[in-house]
């Protein structure tokens, strides 16, 4: 027994579970020549066919007399205490075009000193405490957050603690100074993860100039950056009409909130409201980009395009849409990929929706040598979905997969209290998560047709292939028209 | 049936009980014990606050028991487990725990290999029968083979083959062991995966697969005599095996430091790597061992984060930590350098830390931060289930203690400055030391490399 602190090897079968093949799959006659390698279902394990019927429970809810929200699970199961601050306004999104990086800078030098507090006096007080306190905001975010854990016995102390670095920042320049440095080292580093170079090239493609598209900060953010700066940024963005406050855990509401009005009460409201730029726009070409990095022996695929806003009435048919496509272990993507063709250790789906579009996305690593398979068996799936009605079982299945699951939540005050965070951040109806098993169910197989036809598009889809350059660009502009770039970011001619 | 009982006797101590009484709040995870017949071990530990279970079926094999030209087989042989039994379709074991809002999974480590599922309580049937009908009649083919061993191979190049510093912890591996069983990694070697037979696979499922040789643990919203009672029509009659062969895991002692520098293509600063060797996981040595690792480096009032990454500048990041293993374990230091920074620089003042450890006891300060941690991690275990019957189950299987789940708090409490300093004298010593630094492979000129 330990505490998991570090790194430990093991080897997990799959990142996520996952789908299920249609009725023809299944029956499709056997060849003598190629093993059959089909996923198949006796359904003779016993299962009771009863969704079990949970209820969320809702948050408590209160406003403070300087506009911010606070949205509390009162939890008296463990001796514990989880708090997120919610900064609208104060992301990524709303960074000035020559400040990429300012947002989640700042964030992060909010913990490297305060008014009373030293860098290394903040870091060692958390520890002494047996808490947990970071600040961030990643890119594409509308807001940045505050996150703090700990004992509900010594509550007091730390959450003190965590109001200090969200009030009273300092930017101290020596610190930041080793921040820039760690920053241009980083800026380098991250060049050598594939992973990185497909999610920088994949975002540039479908949000093209929206700020969502960037997903790293640049040399040059990173010099002009001064304590000035970021204490602006933080004065001007950070505010408590556009903040809401999660907690969850061993709190007593009716105690809490007065409290809270106490603690908070020097944090003046503002007269800042969140204002999104334009939204982003579908691609209507398909594209081909190939990063190319020459000692890859993988290729990692991305292709998606710009689909839902979060508040979008296909929402519930994108969540079931998304399940029967990769969602998991259980997905065609997996099923067909990983499972019949032995290309990837996992292919999946997914889809962000956010106070703006935000794209479908469809991925996998795949052995170089099957990169022009793997698109081919990609664009079959996502054609199939557009041409044919999923099954009445395949549909059913994925349905009771997503309502099902939401027994698993009421495990975690901190699940349930992020349900309630997403229905204030959206604004969503307050009997929201109450209806919500019931929308999913209502979701038709023509409705997935419908939607799928409306978003997911091979014809217009950009596609990423981060890999070998000599051994896969042949096999891109099979696809359409290839762009290159190097490992560095910067766009190949010849 | 033969059913041993067992209620195991929660034991604190008056330490903990200082830090740890709250009125009203189990602190403990309590349990109980059974052997079925055909010598499965069965815990229980009902927990009715979600309505939820998890259980974890935990094989006694793991990569240690591998031999050399197998290497990797106790993986590959996991992934087969998801591959179709005699009431379980190919690949149905995953799709029928989604479908009913679940959560399934296996992993296999050096010293165990472990599956899960975590479901809604009204499917408790659901979870026990899938596990032991691949138990009782896992479908081990040519097809299903041949399709998972490129699975895995796709996953050794993902995780390792694709990465920078990928392949450097082989390397480690392989020039501090002697003995093969902890040698070799787990993922093993594409040329042995290529070789796996259906022949061997068998072998391996009728050896180590057996009740005999198997923990199954069990925590959430139940009632312990009727799930017994399922586990019992589900699992008794799958029949017992010859115990399997215990594998030799003597480490010869190290009598000199051994060094190597390795390339890495895919690599922008260079790497350090130090491992001293130290006993197994659960000893006094290690418990202070661990405490050692988490002074040098856990959170960012650390001595290594503090002089080398803040006052130094001279690496990107740094940890150190005590690896827990049932056998010959190793204490790790891993270090990113910053560019244009020295490798040996950095062991040096890695080095001095480590003497420092043996010259002066360490501070009230930092065995309090240590304490706070142990404190919290005692209470975060309690709350999912799965993480409860993972750990039920890895106790059992490498300590054969599964209230180790409540005890190993106060191990670590136990420990103190004196302790640390008498590890730090025995362990960290020059010729007990393997180095290994990877440096990025200098690129060809950048008109050779367009030609290619």
């Amino acid at each position: 027994m330990r505490i998991r602190t570090r790194l430990q090897l093991v080897i997990s079968l799959l990142l996520v579970t996952g789908s299920l093949v249609s009725a023809q799959q299944q029956l499709g006659p056997e060849q003598p020549s190629t093993p059959r390698n089909q996923v198949e279902l006796k359904n003779k394990a016993p299962v009771s066919k009863d969704i079990l019927k949970v209820k969320l429970p809702r948050a408590t809810e209160a406003t403070l007399s300087n506009g911010l929200t606070v949205l509390i699970i009162e939890d008296h199961r463990l001796p514990l205490i989880s708090i997120q601050y919610s900064i609208g306004a104060s992301g990524p999104i709303f960074e000035p075009a020559n400040m990429v990086g300012l947002a989640r800078i700042t964030a992060q030098m909010m913990t490297e000193g305060t008014k009373t507090r030293s860098s290394l006096k903040i870091s060692e007080e958390v520890e002494r405490l047996g808490a947990a306190l970071s600040v961030s905001s990643s890119y594409g975010s509308t807001v940045s957050l505050l996150t703090a854990s700990g004992l509900s016995d010594n509550f007091d102390k730390w959450f003190d603690l965590a109001n200090d670095v969200l009030l009273n920042p300092t930017f101290p320049a020596s610190e930041l100074d080793r921040r820039k440095q760690q920053l241009s080292v980083a800026l380098r580093q991250q060049r050598t993860s594939a992973e990185f170079l497909m999610s920088e090239r994949f975002s540039r493609a479908v949000y093209g100039d929206h700020p969502a598209s960037n997903v790293t900060t640049n040399q040059g953010t990173v010099d002009a950056l001064t304590p000035a700066i970021l204490a602006k940024w933080h004065d001007d963005r950070y505010a408590p009409q556009n903040t809401i406050l999660g907690i969850a855990g061993d709190v007593k509401p009716t105690e809490l909130v007065p409290k809270l009005e106490r603690l908070l009460a020097g944090w003046k409201r503002t007269d800042l409201k969140e204002a999104l730029p334009p939204n982003p726009k579908p691609s209507t070409v398909r594209k081909i980009y190939l990063v190319d990095r020459p000692d890859s022996v993988q290729t990692s695929i991305v292709m998606g395009n710009i689909a839902i806003d979060r508040r979008d009435p296909d929402y519930f048919i994108m969540v079931a849409l998304n399940q029967v496509l990769g969602g998991g272990g259980a997905g065609r993507l997996f099923k067909n990929l990983r499972e019949e063709k032995g290309y990837t250790y996992g292919a999946y789906s997914s889809f962000s929706a956010r106070k703006f579009p935000g794209p479908w996305n469809a991925s996998a690593e795949v052995r170089t040598e099957v990169t022009d398979g793997a698109l081919t068996e990609f664009i079959k799936e996502l054609q199939r979905m557009r041409d044919q009605l999923v099954s009445e079982q395949e549909l059913d299945d994925a349905k009771r997969a997503i309502v099902a699951s939401f027994a698993l939540s009421l495990e975690n005050p901190d699940d349930l209290v992020n349900y309630a965070l997403t229905r204030k951040i959206y604004d969503l109806p307050e009997d929201y998560w109450d209806a919500y098993p019931a929308k999913l169910m209502a979701v038709t197989a023509a409705d997935i047709q419908r939607v799928a036809r409306k978003y997911i598009d091979p014809q217009t889809m950009q596609v990423i292939a981060v890999g070998d350059g000599s051994k896969i660009r042949s096999v891109l502009e099979k696809y359409g028209s290839v762009e290159r770039y190097d490992i560095q970011g910067k766009k190949l001619t010849n | 049936m033969d059913v041993i009982m067992k209620i195991s006797k929660i034991v604190l101590s008056s330490l903990l009980l200082l830090i740890w009484i709250q009125p009203g709040i189990a602190q403990s995870i309590v349990f109980k014990q059974f052997t079925l017949k055909n010598g499965l071990r069965v815990i229980l530990s009902e927990d009715h606050a979600a309505p939820t279970y998890s259980v974890a079926v935990t094989y006694n094999v793991g990569s240690r028991d591998e031999r050399d030209g197998q290497t990797g087989f106790a993986h590959l042989f996991e992934h087969m487990m998801f591959q179709g039994s005699e009431n379980v379709g190919k690949g149905e074991h995953m799709i029928i725990v989604e479908n009913n809002g679940g959560e399934a999974n296996g992993n296999t480590t050096n010293d165990r290999t472990a599956y899960f599922e975590t479901l809604p309580s009204n499917q408790i049937d659901l979870g026990l029968y899938i596990e032991a009908d691949r138990m009782r009649s896992l479908a081990i083919n040519q097809a299903n083979l041949d399709n998972q061993r490129k699975t895995v191979q796709e996953e050794r190049r993902e995780r390792y083959d694709n990465q920078p510093y990928g392949k450097t912890f082989e390397a480690v591996i392989d020039l501090a062991y002697d003995n093969f069983a902890y040698k070799h990694s787990t993922i093993g070697s594409m040329k042995d995966l290529d070789k796996a037979s259906v022949k061997d696979a068998a072998d391996f499922f009728r050896t180590y697969y057996a009740p005999n040789n198997a923990v199954l643990t069990m925590v959430g919203d139940f009632k312990t005599d009727e799930v017994l009672a399922k586990i019992q029509k589900y699992f008794e009659d799958i029949p017992k095996q010859t115990p399997p062969p215990v594998p030799n895991m003597t480490e010869p002692k190290q009598s000199a430091e051994r060094r190597k520098t390795i390339e890495d293509p895919l690599a922008d600063a260079d790497e350090v790597d130090i491992v001293y060797k130290i006993p197994a996981g659960n000893t006094p040595d290690w418990y202070a061992l661990s405490v050692a690792g988490l002074i040098l480096s856990q959170g960012t009032s650390s001595r290594f984060y503090q002089e080398l990454v803040k006052d130094k500048r001279i690496v990107q990041g740094v940890s150190a930590d005590a690896e827990e293993r049932r056998g010959p374990s190793l204490f790790w230091i891993n270090a990113t350098l910053n560019p244009d920074k020295d490798p040996k620089e950095v062991e040096k003042l890695i080095y001095a830390d480590l003497e420092r450890l043996k010259k002066e006891p360490v501070s009230d300060i930092e065995l309090e931060k240590v304490r706070m941690l142990v404190r919290r991690s005692g209470v975060e275990q309690l709350e999912s289930t799965q993480g409860r019957a993972s750990n039920l189950g890895e106790s059992t299987v490498f300590y054969n203690d599964p209230n180790l789940v409540n005890t190993w708090p106060e191990k670590y409490l136990a420990v103190t400055k004196a302790k640390i300093q008498e590890v730090a004298k025995k362990y960290f010593v020059v010729s007990n030391r393997t180095v290994v630094t990877t440096v990025p492979k200098a690129a060809p000129e950048p008109a050779a490399r367009g030609g290619k």
